[in-house]
């Protein structure tokens, strides 16, 4: 291939990138104007929540459970190594897990399971012409579709993230007392947890809860042909929420950090 | 002409579907578009209602353009055009009269009661009054596409766009709906756009057909003019030949 081939491929990308990009800028708007419109079926905010929020409690506590009692071990393995000293283990391990991992491991679950579901589901309405029928009848698809499950996943992503924190520390705590035998009254202390920890930790909760429905949503809107188009659809909204849920965590990580210096 | 297409051109990436496309539809008329697959039969009607947009070329509607408006513009025309499409395209979620209250409320305003009335109403129109609460997927093909006619109905249209209307029916649901297209037209004075492969219903009750080939509308006419017609391309069309000089993508 020639250079000026390469260029014209190249371009072609770019714009094809920014054309989406601004698509996906548009269905954002018209879902977040669209919570206020109230253009969903009576009683589908409460079906969304209890798929995204009931469908993903067990999931999310096996996993958050296991990963709580493992960083316990191994950090405290460290430490004992190191000084000995295990009084802060249970402190910085809240500390932690209310800033960073709960939100942005809660998301990342739901990314997978609540983000694939949603890309599946908008994705089959919209090869099946459903979509479509809907504009005819009057109804704007992201107000209908898209807003009752961001509705849905901003609580529920609160909910499941403070039922996160509290079975991972819970673990983290019986597995502290029963590998190195430390008192639960030492692990189970919040004194190091400052409001700067749970303001960044619910941001990163509301946005993540923000990008994943209208990422997975924006990608089943742009389903093509069959089924085909509905597994592309689905697999291109997990990849793009997992990713801007990591994005995310980065940038407000870095704010966070660049303005209010960690909150130390 | 209630409706007119001039000189419409349409691609999806390199791919030129409509190449100069020009009809006309008059008012009251039950017209077929026809055609091998994939020539765009099913693009054509769609750019009527702005679910696409066309590159080049211009739609009128009685008197007005209409290809150049805005989606927030196209709602008026909606009210005036429906469709139904291939696949019924009812909401799993919702009862046969809960779909088709679904436009009443939206487009018109409609109390929930008082749309739910007019849907039962509509619904006995196309013979389904006895599975109102049926949900969507507890019923055949043929009464889904009935249901969805009725949805269609709700709106009052001026005119109904028809997707492949009899496609997967059974010979005697597919004849069903034929009469039902027909007597839209001669009852209500609706227009029918069908898009259709189906040379039974072509001939049994269409006013006039347009067959688009190689993205143009190669020939329209009376149902009479087609069945008289000595084009090599149109009676291979007709006759379902395999050999012949009509060249379908992907042979």
């Amino acid at each position: 291939m020639s250079l000026t081939t390469h260029i014209e491929a190249l371009g072609s990308k770019a714009a094809g990138a920014g054309r989406a990009g601004s698509r996906l800028a548009i269905i954002a708007a018209k879902s977040m104007s669209g919570v206020f419109a109230r253009d969903s079926p009576k009683g589908e905010v409460a079906r969304q929540m209890y798929i995204v929020g009931n469908k993903s409690v067990l999931f999310i506590a096996i996993t958050m459970g296991f990963l709580g009692m493992v960083m316990v071990i191994q950090s405290g393995g460290q430490i004992n190594r190191v000084t000995g000293d295990l009084s802060q283990l249970g402190p910085q391990f809240l500390k932690l897990f209310i800033q960073e991992f709960a939100p942005t491991i809660t998301a990342l679950m739901l990314a997978t399971r609540v983000g694939a579901g949603i890309a599946a589901e908008v994705g089959s309405m919209k090869v099946t012409e459903q979509i479509d029928a809907l504009r005819l009848s009057g109804i704007t698809p992201t107000s209908y579709l898209i807003a009752p499950r961001l509705i849905a996943c901003l609580f529920m992503g609160f909910v499941l993230t403070v039922i996160a924190i509290v079975i991972a520390f819970s673990a983290g705590g019986v597995s502290a007392w029963g590998v190195f035998g430390l008192n639960p009254t030492v692990f189970f202390d919040s004194s190091m947890v400052r409001s700067y920890d749970i303001a960044i930790g619910s941001i990163k909760t509301i946005c993540y809860s923000t990008a994943i429905p209208i990422i997975s949503g924006y990608c089943g809107l742009e389903a093509r042909g069959g089924s085909e188009g509905v597994g592309t659809a689905t697999t291109s909204a997990v990849i793009g929420s997992s990713f801007a849920v990591l994005l995310l965590d980065f940038i407000i990580s870095g704010i966070g950090l660049t303005i209010f210096g960690g909150g130390v | 002409m209630l409706i007119e297409f001039r000189d419409i051109h349409k691609a999806f990436g390199s791919k030129k579907i409509l190449r100069g496309l020009s009809m006309g539809v008059g008012k009251k008329e039950v017209f077929f578009i026809i055609g091998t697959s994939g020539v765009g039969k099913s693009v054509t009607i769609k750019h009527l209602i702005g679910l696409l947009r066309i590159d080049e070329g211009e739609i009128h509607f009685d008197g007005k353009r209409i290809d150049n408006l805005s989606e927030k513009h196209f709602y008026p025309i909606r009210k005036r055009i429906g469709m139904v499409f291939q696949h019924a395209t009812l909401f799993d979620s919702m009862s046969l009269r809960e779909n088709v209250a679904l436009p009443l409320r939206k487009h018109q305003g409609m109390r929930p009661n008082q749309a739910l009335g007019k849907a039962d109403e509509l619904l006995e129109r196309v013979h389904m009054q006895d599975f109102i609460h049926s949900a969507p997927a507890a019923l055949s093909d043929g009464m889904r596409k009935r249901a969805a006619i009725a949805r269609t109905l709700a709106m009052e249209p001026q005119i109904v766009l028809f997707d492949e209307p009899t496609t997967g029916l059974d010979p005697v649901n597919a004849r069903r709906i034929d009469r039902l297209i027909r007597e839209l037209s001669d009852e209500l004075g609706v227009t029918s756009i069908v898009v259709s492969h189906d040379l039974t219903s072509i001939f049994s009750i269409a006013d006039r057909i347009s067959f688009i080939y190689q993205g143009k509308a190669y020939k329209s006419g009376t149902r009479q003019e087609f069945e008289c017609c000595d084009d090599a391309i149109v009676r291979q069309f007709i006759s379902g030949d395999s050999h012949g000089p009509l060249e379908t993508p992907g042979f």
